[in-house]
């Protein structure tokens, strides 16, 4: 288990990369870190590690303090998002290096780097530089000298970025099925919420060096507790719209909506994600419930269109089956799901409408 | 190009001149395409000219190298040699060769491991560590140290060996050609760092290394280059320096060949050009096959330049 106490890291110059943090990560959990570039990911990651010292706080590692040691004695192993395989030795040798540093004899940390390296289908390559190996296969190279290693934690640092999207897909695959097999505690970094909400039992989306939410995948995709959160998570983005709530109604874009609950009158956040909204190409007689707009954009998904609507001065968009899709500049009318829309005031989740 | 306007006309209208049919088969060739030919041809003569009487101007030294050892009367000027063996036989009589070779040998193979030892713990140091003023310190450093082993600093590094008890041992000569060597290995060893990026180290030490074993496994195989680079650059500096050894050593026994070739002289003060020669021959052999080796073995190459 790791625990974060109040950690913050400032950096010279006043940056604060990670601010007063508090975490629990379970033992054998795969923890995904999510957030934009810059919030502090990777800072929170070698923080962990061992690789920067933390201004203030504590670091726990199944218990102990670690937060004075050095990396080397914290049991851990970190994949770094270039990899940082060794050039200048040969596959066996890198994925062998940890042991040598643990002073194990050569004939036996060779047999367990070719024991690990087989696990990880890389057997062939056992005698090629790094230099000489595709992003797929160092990847998995550096996979194999981390599981070497034996650790209590793994830490991956973007480890599926340098791919590109068709193998990071499989890598993906690939890695939560070593993850479960290992059952070893893991942190990963990523900017990616497919990848997170993919692989992580929990997620931490972070901003600006703070946890907004920590959640199972399904909690930070169906809860968002703030719009940065519901903004971040889900491939097309969540539709936030001003709204008012007026007489046990609810107003947002041209749009009149039942309000469920107690919530008192006043300005609100409207959020809904593109896939929960119909749409439909005829006006819905006698509804008020409905958002009313012009097809300003259609973009294909592939199996689905991203339909943007122009209305009035907010954009809504929605997701349209294939071969529904409307032409640019005809009306058309997003009819929300009930039970499906997020309610925000102060930026904080009120309920769901 | 006034003359272009009239032949340009001359040409449409006798179209059977021989520019005429150059120009159909070549037709984007420009208007004056005789005339840039010409000059392409006359400028390639010119450079040909000019690299000739560079490259003559230093091969005849070189030339003189060649034959003057293998010459019975060698004179100052490059000629055809009377050939002989009598000069290397001549030169091995000389009590001093044979040993000042093999003190050259010492000082420079000290210099050289020093340096390069040195060298490398602080361009490592430098890089990795956030020093405030390091690049000034490097600069001045590097500034400083053609004055502290050249002519100006003869007298107080006289002075200095004096009192340490360095005079007339090779450690004060190494130690004297080591510091001017220094700060430029440094600078150079410190690029070759800064070009491997720390994340080989971070990983390393994320698997319980230390620093000195980082060292070893990841920093010094990485940078082998540059250390041969540095090594090999010691070598020759420390093989062709005159004035330390020449003014720390008062023992000719101790003296290294750079001295001993100015010992080479008659009693009457005329240079022993035979003498001489013959040396200088056998003097530079080892730095060549030195370089030729390590050149060969590690390829020299700088990763990037002195100065990002
Ligand atoms: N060594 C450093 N010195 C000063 N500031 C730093 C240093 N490293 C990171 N920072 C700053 O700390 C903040 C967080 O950086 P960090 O690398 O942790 O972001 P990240 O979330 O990993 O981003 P990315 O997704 O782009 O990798 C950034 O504002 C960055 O500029
Ligand atoms: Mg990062």
């Amino acid at each position: 288990m790791i625990s974060l106490s109040g950690l913050t890291k400032e950096f010279p110059g006043g940056v604060r990369a990670v601010d007063s943090l508090d975490l629990e990560i379970g033992d054998g959990e795969f923890f995904a870190l999510l957030g934009p570039s810059g919030c502090g990911k990777t800072t929170l990651l070698r923080s962990i590690a061992g690789l920067e010292t933390p201004t203030s706080g504590k670091i726990r590692i199944s218990g102990n303090d670690v937060t004075a040691l050095p990396p080397g004695r914290r049991n851990v192993a970190m994949v770094f998002q270039d990899y940082a395989l060794f050039p200048h030795m040969d596959v066996t040798s890198n994925i062998a290096y940890p042991l040598r540093i643990k002073k194990v004899s050569r004939s036996r940390r060779e047999a367990r780097a070719a024991e690990t390296a087989s696990r990880l289908s890389l057997s062939e390559l056992l005698a090629r530089r790094p230099g000489q190996l595709s992003g797929g296969q160092q990847q998995r190279v550096a996979l194999a000298r981390a599981i070497a290693s034996h650790p209590q934690v793994f830490l991956f640092d973007e480890p599926l970025s340098n791919l590109d999207a068709r193998l990071r897909l499989e890598a993906r695959t690939f890695l939560k099925r070593l993850q479960r097999e290992l059952a070893v505690t893991t942190v990963f970094v990523t900017h990616d919420q497919g990848e997170a909400l993919a692989l992580a039992d929990r997620i931490a989306v972070m901003n600006a060096g703070r946890i907004m939410q920590v959640g199972t995948p399904s909690e930070v995709f169906h809860r968002p507790i703030g719009t940065f959160v519901a903004g971040f998570i889900g491939s097309t983005p969540m539709n936030l719209l001003p709204a008012s709530a007026e007489g046990g109604r609810l107003h947002v874009a041209g749009a009149v909506l039942p309000l469920p609950g107690d919530i008192a009158d006043g300005p609100l956040v409207y959020g809904l994600r593109p896939e929960y909204a119909d749409l439909s190409q005829s006006a819905p007689t006698g509804r008020r419930d409905v958002f009313s707009g012009k097809v300003a954009v259609v973009e294909n998904l592939g199996a689905a269109h991203l339909v943007t609507l122009d209305s009035g001065d907010l954009l809504i968009q929605v997701v349209v089956p294939e071969g529904d899709e409307p032409a640019v500049g005809a009306p058309a009318w997003a009819v929300p799901r009930t039970g499906r829309a997020l309610l925000y005031r102060d930026d904080r989740l009120l309920t769901v409408a | 190009m006034t003359r272009g306007e009239p032949e340009e006309s001359a040409e449409t209208r006798r179209p059977k001149r021989d520019e005429g049919r150059h120009r159909r088969v070549e037709p984007p060739a420009g208007r004056a395409g005789g005339t840039a030919m010409t000059r392409h041809v006359l400028g390639t003569i010119g450079r040909a000219t000019f690299l000739a009487v560079v490259l003559g101007f230093f091969s005849l030294p070189l030339l003189w190298l060649a034959s003057a050892p293998f010459d019975a009367h060698p004179s100052i000027t490059t000629s055809l040699p009377e050939f002989t063996f009598g000069n290397f036989r001549s030169l091995l009589d000389n009590p001093y060769v044979v040993s000042s070779l093999r003190n050259s040998l010492l000082q420079a193979a000290g210099s050289a491991v020093l340096v390069v030892v040195l060298a490398a713990l602080a361009a490592y140091a430098l890089s990795r560590v956030r020093v405030p003023g390091r690049d000034a310190l490097l600069y001045v450093l590097l500034l400083l140290s053609s004055v502290v082993t050249g002519t100006a600093a003869m007298v107080p590094l006289f002075e200095l060996a004096t009192r340490l008890n360095l005079i007339d041992t090779h450690l004060g000569v190494v130690l004297t050609l080591s510091g001017g060597l220094l700060p430029a290995a440094i600078f150079i060893l410190k690029d070759f760092m800064d070009g491997t990026p720390t994340s080989y180290e971070e990983s390393a030490r994320v698997f319980g290394a230390s620093p000195l074993q980082i060292l070893r496994h990841i920093v010094i195989p990485l940078v082998r280059p540059g250390l041969a680079t540095i090594a090999v650059w010691a070598v020759a500096n420390v093989w062709g320096s005159f004035l330390q050894p020449f003014i720390l050593l008062r023992d000719p026994d101790k003296a290294p060949g750079a001295v001993i070739l100015y010992t080479l002289y008659t009693e009457g003060g005329a240079p022993r050009l035979d003498l001489i020669s013959t040396f200088s021959l056998l003097y530079s052999l080892p730095v060549v096959v030195m370089y030729v080796f390590v050149s060969r073995r590690y390829g020299f190459r700088f990763h990037g330049g002195i100065k990002r």
